[in-house]
């Protein structure tokens, strides 16, 4: 019986302790869920202090949250007069449904977090040059479109917080030249934030943006196999020639790898074996992805315990709270709005046009078309911080630190009326008004 | 028929069948967009009701649920727009210093709506005033006046 079982679970599964070379790449050919790792990978390229695990550990987090995301769905009711009760009743009724709602809430905030923090690695590596173009501009759009899933989620809750945010971000989509007005119109469909809004964010939150990202992380995650996987395996790959493959034979099946130019499987397996250089996927990398889902998943329950999602009084269009922030990932474009207004004269332009549309829009525009533009030698791709790239490192480190220092700033220190006051500062007591 | 008529209609039918595949999609795509738009806001009139004249005191007073100040000056009357020309937040009028200040991004214009300090592009809007048959205020949103408007209720 037991012999039985342990079959089953055999062939339902993967070796987990190959007996041989090719019994571990047996394992990772014929599983549906594994077969999109090679079935050897190069020790340095799972190494932790490469690539910190940045992309596993943001592709973790939207699991966690497609996970918690449809179970919230199922208590969740949007509706403008029933989203705000729904979301108390998560909090308080619904048997362990705070603790969903803070795990949503806190790895979305991570998701955003470790997905700039991944593209910084990407761009301090320079690996988002040659074949990698491609997968960078990738990137690029599967960065807004986390950006946009946690926007779209923020008016959910239908609370003060909420609904404040999204005036402020919509209004800043108003102020793109010509269209602004319909971009705006079409979003909420309608002038107000009113119900079509709340169905459209909630469509876009739940659908349409997550089967996005899933389709481009699809695409993300084979394009870094087709671009001859992590960037820091360069370096040792690079010196085989490709014409020491096997030429083609005719009637004989190649794998999909093993014909893409450049570094290939088959490119790969003429390295020399047994160094240690390469390593069997199952278990070697299988255990680290493990690991880190398991850091992960940790991480974000000990926050969810440690500190709630926030949820204020039920939105009120009639009252701005004081200050009125955006989500703190809009915060440094914020802090941007309130002082980009341009006046020359008569002329007057909108700090939402300059600090919402048009600074982003640049850095949005420089950042994809960098790989195409930058001349440093291809020698340095795969390396933290070579010298040859010293000043475009600095140039982007310094824009990463700006964000960073405005968002904190508007974190920490804008009160009332957009003042200034240190954090241990109180702010002074308003009257209530209405 | 001549044997080089052949792959030329061939060709021909192709370039039909592609075109009309991607005219299809075309139009399908164009349907999808027009239902986004919305042909009908169920939204409150741009033109509405306000209190009698008689209910509001001298000076400003805020309606929240049109996001907009009634001033009043004896039988005098204008209305300004509470929202900020900015991004949209409520601005809030500030007696003492004959302000409206705005709590978002810290927008501050004078009590004619003229913008003093802060990021707003433009001053707050004034809207025409009417009187209902039964004695109400009646704002239209959907219009502006200058800021030499009055109107006068006898």
């Amino acid at each position: 019986m037991r012999t039985r079982l342990t079959r089953l679970w055999r062939w339902l599964t993967w070796t987990w302790s190959p007996a041989s070379e090719r019994e571990a790449s047996t394992a990772i050919v014929e599983n549906l869920w594994l077969h999109w790792f090679p079935a050897k990978v190069d020790e340095e390229s799972f190494g932790w202090r490469y690539s910190f695990w940045l992309g596993a550990i943001s592709a973790f987090l939207f699991l966690i949250l497609t996970v918690t995301g449809i179970l919230l769905m199922f208590f969740y009711v949007p509706s403008t007069d029933k989203a705000y009760w729904s979301i108390k009743d998560i909090d308080c009724v619904v048997g362990f449904g705070w603790l969903l709602r803070n795990q949503h809430r806190w790895a979305a905030h991570l998701m955003v977090l470790v997905v700039f923090l991944h593209m910084l690695r990407v761009f301090f590596t320079g690996a988002y040059r040659a074949q990698r173009a491609v997968n960078w501009l990738v990137g690029l759009v599967l960065l807004l479109l986390t950006l946009l899933l946690s926007f779209t989620g923020y008016l959910l809750p239908w609370d003060q917080l909420a609904f404040w945010a999204v005036t402020v971000g919509t209004n800043i989509a108003k102020e793109v030249p010509v269209f602004g007005e319909s971009i705006r119109f079409v979003l909420l469909g309608g002038t107000e934030i009113g119900q079509s809004a709340l169905v459209r964010f909630y469509v876009l939150h739940v659908v349409v943006l997550p089967a996005a990202v899933l389709v481009l992380f699809a695409y993300h995650m084979w394009r870094v196999r087709r671009d001859g996987g992590l960037a820091v395996t360069d370096p040792a790959a690079a010196p085989l020639p490709v014409a020491s493959q096997t030429p083609p034979v005719e009637g004989k099946t190649y794998s999909l790898f093993g014909v893409t130019p450049g570094t290939s499987l088959e490119t790969r397996a003429a390295r020399p074996q047994g160094d240690g250089v390469a390593a069997a996927s199952s278990p070697h990398l299988l255990r680290r992805l493990i690991l880190v889902f398991l850091a992960v998943f940790t991480v974000t329950i000990i926050l969810s315990l440690i500190s709630g999602a926030p949820l204020e009084e039920a939105a009120n269009p009639s009252l701005t709270p004081n200050p009125a922030k955006a989500p703190w990932y809009f915060l440094w474009l914020q802090e941007l709005l309130a002082v980009t207004t341009i006046r020359y004269k008569q002329l007057t332009i909108s700090g939402g046009l300059v600090g919402g549309i048009l600074i982003p829009g640049v850095l949005l525009v420089a950042a994809a078309a960098w790989p195409f533009l930058d001349r440093t030698p291809l020698s340095t791709i795969g390396r933290w911080f070579p010298r040859e790239r010293r000043a475009q490192n600095a140039v982007f480190a310094l824009i990463a630190i700006a964000i960073a220092v405005l968002v904190l700033i508007g974190v920490l220190m804008r009160g009332p009326y957009w003042q200034l006051y240190w954090p241990w500062q109180a702010w002074p007591e308003l009257p209530r008004r209405l | 028929m001549s044997p080089v008529a052949e792959p030329e209609r061939r060709r021909f039918l192709q370039w039909i069948g592609q075109w009309s595949v991607v005219a299809a999609i075309a139009t399908q795509f164009g349907g999808v967009v027009r239902a986004f738009v919305p042909r009908v806001l169920y939204e409150p009139s741009k033109k509405f009701k306000l209190g009698k004249p008689a209910q509001y005191p001298e000076g400003v007073t805020f309606v929240p649920t049109h996001k907009l100040f009634v001033v009043r000056e004896r039988n005098q009357f204008h209305v300004i727009s509470a929202v900020c020309t900015h991004l949209g937040c409520t601005v809030e009028w500030k007696g003492e210093g004959r302000q409206f200040d705005c709590p978002c991004h810290g927008s501050k214009f004078r009590a004619d709506g003229q913008r003093f300090a802060g990021p707003a592009p433009r001053p707050l809007p004034w809207y025409p005033l009417s009187m209902s048959g039964d004695g109400f205020l009646v704002v239209d949103s959907a219009k502006t006046v200058p800021s030499t408007y009055r109107f006068a209720v006898v």
